[in-house]
């Protein structure tokens, strides 16, 4: 793979010019300490210095609510008005395995057009992170990505190392090939070296995933389970928040004064309550802890039986998000043996007090 | 139906703000296309000329407080094919259904002291459906526009809706808020049940459960994680039956039970 | 720049096609016949499925929901679907009227293995709903009966009243090429000159099964399948020649909005169609 270089001095205009291109997507400030990927007109809003995103990056290419087509009782006219030409600038690594797993799901037996048109229209600029103590890609094995986008930066303080992913990538750099440097110096490659121990040096937590899918089997029945149940708040956030979650329910929208419906797509949460709910009111997993256990055993298992490997890309988000502490973090290390200080570990101890 | 082939709707208040009544009115864009795809026949706010007959669908907003309300809520639902408990007092009984009988039989003696009621008799306040079977329901203080709009257009339709009910904190990640609840503030989201767009989480207000008790809701998690985070007994139990009317009493009385052991 | 028109009809999964509901009648108190056919002439003969797949049907304004085919893709161009009504969808779709339109996509799922059972012996033992992915088999069978060995329905069902194809099943009993018994746990009525008693209890009446050469299909309310599943172990039949059908919720019919997911498998993808052996792990199964 082709890498070149790029003074930090020339970012602006780079993201100037490609701006030109397609709507550009980047992380800027949501809260006083949280980010979102939107939008960007003006680039002085993004931040790059972030951690990582409230929702992943699968937002901008399947929002949380879109219509798939619009019904009437003869005719079923397709919409994909929410696919359109972007340019996603500063995705994290674990962000970019998230998409590939989704890559992987969505054109697994039956394609899905709405993932995969939306998909093949969004240019993947990724961008370099430093962990914070949530961050878990380094032991999921993707912290680094070699696949999956079309520019890659990787931020060395006064320089980008660049490195080009794809012709589409390559052309991105060819709008403004002054912008760059095909020389790097021994220098330039000593600093990436370093910067790239220093950062595996700087990963707080770990989690062992090694045997998960065996120890999620032989731990079926697992006290733990009923505990972690006991606390769930079954508010579906874990699920939004995670990379590599696609349910999503259908509703038909009637529209008032028209003769017509909209077939309308929105996320959905296993974790929820009427998730498994059917025709006649009989729900497969009415208890919270069913439910923790499907999401678990589609993170932990299932993807390794059918992908070849866990479904978690370590980005942290459940752990940032749960505010009764369930998480791949929690829950895999307890599965492995330990007894994790969490809120719905004491919670546990507080009721049968 | 009605001779002119459209349903027929019948909006009623008892006790409550009128708030959700007043919503259908202000839903200034469709409103002749609500008129225009139903026969209403009677919506006190709106017209005069009402006609208390049979219905194909009543929407009935307001708890149930007083002897006469129990008499004309039994009446419409023996008029209406479909009834509809119609915002958060109609649903939970409201912020008026929030004391225990004992409570609002003190506080009822300590306003009208031994004052006689001639024109009805007060009664311990109630969702409707202490009273009647309820279709459907539409929480909500007052009930979302297009939470409304959605019910009414499928309704017309001849379908009535599939609920699909999820707590606020749904709507709220899809808005990308930090959590408050992380951060101590005592947000009843989880709680809660959407259809507000998490309107207060959006401008950093702790949601106050203003949609009543979304369903499965975990009241025991919660109540410790406050407790956790440091706030009393007193003001947890008071956050979160402020707008859950008579639903999360028996678990606060399960308490008191526990507590007095 | 917008992909607006990209992915149009044939590459659309999620697209239905409009449907004409040919015929329906009741069935029972509950359950409705309907017979429905693809509008455009050319997609409804080009619609090919096999027994045990199930396709999804749109009702305009109420929504979508899976249903199991109760034709045989023995006999194309009309499909046959048996429908309780239960919930939104299928309120709505009892209160349509013959040559109303639905919406109709599919065929989906793993249907029954008839490649797998050819020159086998069949045993059908349904119940209740499951009547209606079992139809379409036993249907396929007789429509092919050289291909098959021995062919056995057990058929229970609460009262007479509730038997699903009673008529047609009845008519069937005059065949010598199948073997037919048909149960109610309670005859209500005085006029029931079939069995009476849970369906297990057909059982007994199966002479000189020889396991190997034996397929097991059941299909029915959860309590069944428990019960059933032993009679077929009792008799030796091989858990991968039990074969079962399954049902969740779905929204989909493609493996993508995850809602008919156990453990680690897809009803829609995975099934509807599972052998014994496929699921003998899942602690979530029945």
């Amino acid at each position: 793979m082709k890498i070149v270089k790029m003074k930090r001095e020339n970012l602006s205009s780079f993201l100037e010019a490609i701006s030109r291109e397609a709507e550009l997507w980047a992380p800027v400030k949501k809260g006083v300490d949280t980010h979102a990927f939107q939008v960007v007109k003006d680039f002085s809003e993004i931040d790059l210095n972030y951690t990582r995103t409230i929702l992943p990056p699968r937002k901008i290419l399947v929002p949380s609510r879109f219509n798939m087509f619009q019904a009437t009782k003869t005719e079923y006219t397709p919409d994909f008005s929410h696919v359109s030409n972007k340019i996603i600038f500063g995705i994290h690594p674990c962000d970019i395995s998230g998409l590939l797993t989704m890559d992987k799901f969505y054109s697994y037996a039956i394609e899905d057009p709405y993932y995969l048109e939306s998909r093949k229209k969004a240019m993947i600029l990724g961008h370099s992170c430093w962990p914070d103590e949530h961050c878990l890609c380094k032991s999921t094995n993707t912290h680094i990505v070699e696949e999956g986008y079309d520019l890659f930066f990787t931020d060395l303080k006064d320089f980008y190392l660049v490195w080009i992913g794809s012709t589409q990538g390559d052309d991105l750099i060819r709008l403004v090939p002054d912008l760059f440097e095909g020389e790097i110096a021994d220098q330039d490659i000593q600093r990436f070296m370093q910067w790239r121990e220093d950062r595996d040096k700087a990963y707080s937590s770990e989690i062992n995933f090694v045997a998960m899918a065996d120890l999620m089997e032989l731990r079926y029945n697992d006290p733990v389970w009923a505990k972690l149940g006991e606390a769930c708040l079954a508010c579906g956030s874990c699920t939004n928040v995670c990379p590599t979650c696609n349910c999503y329910n259908v509703e038909d929208r009637p529209v008032l004064g028209a003769e017509h419906s909209n077939i309308s797509r929105c996320w959905d949460a296993c974790t929820l309550e009427n998730y498994s709910g059917v025709a006649g009111g009989e729900n497969f997993r009415e208890k919270r802890a069913d439910r923790l256990k499907l999401w678990y055993t589609h993170k932990l298992q299932a993807y390794i039986s059918k992908y070849g490997k866990p479904a978690c890309v370590g980005c942290g988000r459940c752990i940032a998000t749960c505010p009764v502490d369930i998480n791949i973090k929690t829950v895999s290390d307890s599965l492995d043996g330990a007894n994790p200080d969490a809120f719905w570990n004491r919670l546990s101890q507080e009721v049968t007090k | 139906m009605s001779d002119n082939n459209k349903l027929k709707i019948g909006i009623y208040e008892l006790t409550g703000c009128a708030g959700d009544a007043l919503l259908i009115l202000d839903c200034e864009m469709e409103l002749l296309d609500i008129f225009n795809a139903v026969d209403i026949q009677s919506f006190l706010m709106a017209k005069s000329d009402n006609i208390d007959g049979d219905l194909d669908v009543a929407l009935v907003e307001g708890s149930v407080s007083t002897e006469r309300e129990i008499e004309e809520l039994k009446d419409i639902r023996k008029r209406s094919s479909i009834v509809v408990a119609f915002g958060l007092c109609a649903t939970v009984g409201g912020i008026q259904a929030r004391f225990s009988e004992e409570e609002w039989t003190q506080n009822l003696k300590e306003v009208y002291g031994d004052t006689e009621m001639t024109h009805t008799k007060a009664v311990h306040s109630k969702p409707i459906d202490a009273y009647i079977n309820v279709d459907f329901y539409l929480p909500g203080c007052p009930v979302g526009k297009d939470q409304f709009l959605n019910f009414f257009t499928r309704v017309v339709q001849g379908a009535p809706p599939e609920s699909y009910p999820v707590p606020v904190c749904v709507t709220c990640k899809y808005n990308e808020n930090d959590c408050l609840l992380n951060k101590g503030i005592p947000c009843l989201g989880p709680l809660t049940a959407d259809g507000c767009g998490s309107v207060c989480p959006n401008h950093d207000v702790p949601c106050y459960g203003c949609w009543g008790p979304a369903e499965g809701a975990n009241l025991t998690s919660e109540y410790h994680l406050l407790q956790e985070k440091g706030f009393d007994i007193e003001a947890i139990k008071k956050r979160m039956s402020n707008y859950s009317g008579s639903k999360f009493q028996e678990f606060f009385e399960q308490f008191k039970n526990k507590e007095s052991k | 720049m917008n992909g607006t028109q990209k992915a149009t009809k044939s590459d659309n999964p999620f697209l239905p096609e409009p449907a004409r509901i040919v015929r329906t009648y009741p069935l029972t108190e509950d359950v409705n016949f309907f017979q429905i056919r693809i509008a455009d002439m050319e997609k409804a003969l080009g619609f090919s499925y096999q027994t045990g797949q199930f396709a999804m049907m749109t009702v305009l304004g109420a929504g979508e929901a899976p249903f199991s085919i109760s034709s045989t893709p023995s006999r194309p161009g009309l499909l046959e679907f048996c429908i309780r009504k239960a919930g939104t969808v299928t309120n709505a779709l009892f209160n349509l009227k013959e040559n109303d339109l639905v919406g109709l996509r599919g065929p989906y799922g793993t249907g029954f293995p008839v490649d797998k059972m050819q020159g086998k012996d069949i045993i059908i033992v349904m119940g209740g709903l499951g009547a209606a992915p079992l139809r379409s088999v036993l249907l396929y069978c007789l429509d092919n009966r050289d291909q098959f060995g021995r062919v056995i329905l057990l058929h229970g069902a609460k009262r007479p009243a509730e038997m699903l194809f009673l008529e047609e099943q009845l008519e069937l009993k005059g065949r010598d090429d199948l073997e037919c018994h048909l149960t109610v746990d309670s005859d209500d009525t005085g006029q029931w000159t079939e069995g009476t008693g849970v369906v297990t209890t057909l059982f007994p009446k199966l002479e000189g099964i020889d396991p190997e050469n034996t397929f097991g299909l059941v299909c029915g309310p959860p309590i069944m399948y428990k019960f059933v599943l032993q009679e077929f172990l009792k008799l030796d039949i091989p858990k991968d020649q039990i074969l079962m059908t399954l049902e969740r919720r779905m929204k989909c019919g493609v493996g993508k909005c995850g809602h008919c997911a156990i453990d680690y498998i897809y009803t829609c993808l995975d099934g509807p169609v599972f052998s014994y052996w496929d699921v003998i792990h899942m602690r979530e199964l029945i």
